[in-house]
């Protein structure tokens, strides 16, 4: 046998490994989804509608035109980089529940810098902003962080309370110092257009914002994968005692973890209120900082996995208007796949033969 | 055998046990494999075998815990099957496990109350349930834990009683015991094998699970030896050597191999320990003036019943747990913080107690769990990227050098067992030749095979220089392995003592005996005098 068979036997034996691998990966998030559209499909039925041209409906609409295409992007953009945010912080064991209001606060920033901030050349101001949204989000976080190291705060609570606080802060702002100069309605005016993230098929919505989450999501798969910190990180989430005798600064991963998932979750926000939004108003976000947890659940907490699960809630989300149009079923039905996708997902967790094997003999 | 009319045996109908055919399976592993066997009334039956023989599985089909895939299990001659551990209870069969089945956050009081018989009342009267738990105590002849206190802050040995104090308060007819030795001091499994002796008279069915040969000559009537789920033999004790137990049990002669007498002049010292003082999780002192020097090349024996100290010795060494006072010194110089990261810095590696709890990340896969030290992971990276390449080469050397089994590097470390996951802790923290190696209970729940390749690891690193701790409540281990031991009970480290050593002296000194009498040894030999 030449060097050149054994070569090719030795790959293809690790691409059969590797599909398998990524199969088993997949599989719960796959039977998650069957499960929640079999269960949405009951309820569109129990409604009185056709499942079939409800699907259908969706589908035309998401992926229909160019147009829909875009559209689809756009929606995925903030869900990705929240989902994001999720993975990291999960996978250090640390339970940011708080996505949406470091979301809040990084449109916030981009939002009060865009009107109020210092002129600078349009490029530099607009990285400014976003860095200084990625920033405010990250602090946001840190004040969690900080309690969970200085006083032992559980982080699941002070992080849903800092989603309430930052949501009032947001409305105090725009309904009084940064409300618009018109004064009609709580929203801010609309940020400079230099700061407006740029267009890439003009007249469609697509923008550049789409590349910095996919440009992020590689970033997140480096840094957990190919990092001291990263490895750090997970062995921090996977067993804080041994990981606190391996050496590791448990507490101070778990802080840089908590903030960077809250850069993540505030540079959605800057984006979305640069490319999309360009202004900020009271309820400004339809909930991505929650929805992040189903989208980062559903992607396995891996940034790949994220990616595909932030396009399929974009989809979803981007066709349940032409569903409520055509099929003339609600478009809340998106909020019942997503919960049902995190039921069947935690659901599925608890069942054996979808683990790996337990270790024989003990 | 005839149930005797004696008053101890009046109303207690003849419990004959037997099994016929049982097999159980999970996934790839068949744990039992077609047993038979028969139990006699008023018996001590011993279970023999190495991790993995079946006994634990064979245990649990009895007691209703797990459901045989084929076979019966006849009581008195009737066909019988349990749907639950309280319908083996029901029927008389109780059982001490060796993973403990307490209530961690109520009291000993509360927990004995779950299992003590009686009628139900709604309303729970501390006092009576504390005075009942005492009278059983008592009638077992075990020493109970106070009453009130949390079993979560007992430590295991008191748990363990607790465990035995509790199964025995609702056996009838048969009881099954697994491993309940491990860790209680000679003394106490005196007393335990006294009241089996006890319950063996009143014609009660006694199952021992052992993995220790001396035990089953000195309590049981007949002994059965497993092997990978299948019955190898049932002798009488009184016709079977050790020896040949162990040669049956394991399927070769086991005579240890003598281990050669280490160089007689240690090296220099390695570590030295100065007047440790440190409190438990409660507050308790838990080390009283602890001091002690580990030369390099030498193993130095730390005994003890498990819950003497020994826990928070190994925190304060390896950086857990900072000392309320006293000193430790590598090399001669002090460690500059009681922090994990100072202790790696200083040189000193540890194999933990708990290998699940915190040795291993069971979710994280065989190559990354190499990487779960310090000093691994700045070998195996460059300015803060990971270098896998260079960290897969390591790994799969260390893996084919401790000949650990494994399906993949990538294959999550949760999927071997438990004597390989043991090996890529030892392999891990004996990679880069720590100064001070400080181990605890480094072959606990290890067969005879994966224990001495962990033991010949200690050994072998110990040879080239590491000064190695080995604090252990298996006193065999402690015996075969070290150079000098010193006992630990109640905080206190006896003076060092050096092999031969006599057992009981060793057993006195454990249940914390001549602790006067240590207190003046510790004065004249101080660590600067050895």
């Amino acid at each position: 046998m030449t060097d050149g068979t054994q070569h090719r036997q030795a790959s293809q034996s690790v691409v059969c490994h590797l599909l398998s691998a990524v199969s088993l990966r997949l599989l719960p998030s796959l039977l998650a989804l069957l499960g929640a559209l079999i269960v949405s499909g009951v309820i569109i039925v129990v409604a009185g509608h056709s499942p079939w041209l409800a699907l259908t409906a969706v589908i035309d609409g998401a992926f229909g035109s160019l147009d829909s295409l875009s559209e689809v992007a756009v929606k995925t953009c903030p869900l990705l980089l929240t989902g994001l945010a999720i993975a990291v912080a999960f996978q250090a064991g640390v339970w940011n529940i708080g996505a949406e209001g470091q979301l809040l606060i990084g449109a916030l920033a981009m939002a009060a810098l865009g009107t109020h901030g210092a002129t600078l050349p349009a490029w530099l101001g607009l990285g400014f902003d976003l860095v200084a949204a990625a920033f405010c989000g990250a602090a946001w976080a840190g004040i969690a962080g900080q309690l969970k190291l200085r006083r032992n705060v559980n982080e699941v609570i002070s992080t849903i309370m800092l989603n309430f606080i930052a949501l009032a802060v947001i409305s105090y702002l725009v309904q009084g110092p940064l409300m618009e100069a018109g004064g009609r309605y709580p929203q801010t005016d609309p940020i400079l257009a230099g700061l407006w993230l740029p267009r890439l098929l003009p007249p469609h919505r697509l923008h550049a914002g789409v590349v910095i989450a996919l440009v992020m999501a590689a970033g997140v798969q480096v840094l957990l994968y190919r990092t001291v910190a990263g490895y750090e990180m997970r062995a921090a989430g996977a067993n804080p005692q041994a990981a606190r005798l391996a050496g590791f600064d448990v507490g101070g991963r778990l802080l840089l973890a908590l903030m960077l998932s809250g850069g993540l979750a505030g540079l959605a926000g800057g984006i979305e209120v640069s490319a999309v939004t360009r202004r900020l108003y009271e309820h400004f976000s339809p909930g991505w900082g929650f929805t992040a947890i189903a989208v980062g659940l559903l992607g396995r907490l891996s940034p790949a996995g994220v990616v595909l699960a932030a396009f399929f809630f974009g989809a979803l989300d981007a066709g349940s208007n032409a569903m409520q149009r055509v099929a003339g079923v609600s478009s809340v039905l998106v909020s019942i796949i997503q919960a049902t996708v995190i039921l069947f997902l935690v659901t599925l967790e608890r069942i054996q033969w979808l683990r790996p094997a337990p270790p024989s003999g003990e | 055998m005839t149930p005797t009319a004696g008053p101890p045996t009046a109303g207690l109908p003849k419990a004959g046990l037997s099994v016929r055919g049982v097999s159980k399976r999970f996934g790839s592993v068949q744990a039992l494999a077609g047993v038979d066997l028969d139990f006699r009334a008023g018996e001590i039956h011993a279970i023999l075998g190495e991790n993995g023989a079946g006994k634990s599985t064979l245990m649990h089909v009895l007691n209703g815990v797990l459901r045989p895939d084929g076979g019966t299990l006849l009581l008195d001659g009737r066909p019988v099957s349990f749907t639950s551990s309280r319908a083996a209870r029901n029927a008389g069969i109780g059982m001490v496990h060796q993973h403990f089945t307490l209530v961690e956050a109520l009291t000993v009081a509360e927990n004995l109350a779950l299992s003590l018989p009686g009628p139900a009342s709604w309303r729970f009267d501390a006092r009576a349930v504390a005075a009942r738990a005492r009278a059983l105590a008592s009638r077992i002849g075990l020493d109970l834990s106070p009453p009130e206190a949390r079993v979560c802050d007992l430590p295991v040995g008191a748990r363990q009683r607790l465990e035995i104090i509790k199964a025995l308060a609702g056996a009838g007819r048969v009881l099954i015991l697994d491993e309940p030795t491990a860790v209680l001091t000679p003394q106490e499994v005196a007393q335990l094998f006294a009241m089996l002796r006890a319950l063996r008279a009143e014609k009660r069915l006694v199952i021992f699970i052992t993995h220790k040969l001396r035990e089953v000559a000195a309590i049981a009537d007949r002994v059965t030896i497993m092997r990978r789920g299948r019955v190898v033999d049932t002798r009488s004790v009184d016709t079977v050597s050790e020896s040949q137990m162990a040669e049956l049990m394991v399927g070769e002669v086991t005579g240890a191999p003598p281990r050669a007498p280490h160089a007689a002049s240690a090296g220099e010292p390695a570590l030295e320990a100065l007047h440790l003082l440190a409190r438990d999780v409660r507050g308790l002192p838990a080390l009283v003036d602890v001091s002690f020097v580990v030369r390099a090349g030498e193993i130095f024996g730390v005994a003890g019943v498990d819950g003497n100290g020994q826990r928070e010795l190994f925190e304060v060494l390896v950086g857990l747990l900072p000392p309320d006072g006293g000193t430790v010194a590598v090399g001669g110089h002090p460690l500059p913080a009681f922090t994990p990261a100072a202790a790696h810095a200083a040189g000193i590696g540890h194999i933990p107690p708990d290998r699940h709890r915190e040795g291993l990340a069971l979710s994280m896969s065989v190559a990354e769990n190499f990487l779960l030290s310090r000093t691994m992971l700045d070998r195996c990276s460059h300015h803060g990227v990971l270098q896998w390449s260079v960290a897969r080469r390591v790994a799969a050397e260390l893996a084919r050098q401790y000949a650990i089994d494994y399906a993949g590097l990538d294959a999550p470390v949760r999927s071997l067992s438990g004597g390989n996951q043991q090996r890529i802790i030892v392999a891990r923290e004996l990679a880069h030749q720590p100064r001070v190696l400080v181990t605890v209970n480094p072959t606990r729940g290890l067969d005879v095979h994966a224990a001495r390749a962990v033991a010949d690891a200690l050994v072998a690193v110990a040879r080239k220089g590491c000064a190695i701790i080995l604090i252990s409540t298996d006193l065999d281990e402690v015996l075969d392995l070290s150079d000098r031991i010193s006992v630990i009970a109640r905080g206190r480290l006896s003076a060092p003592l050096a092999p031969p050593l006599d057992a009981e002296r060793l057993g006195l000194l454990m249940a914390g005996a001549g602790e006067r009498q240590q207190t003046t040894d510790n004065r004249r030999q101080t660590p600067h005098d050895t």
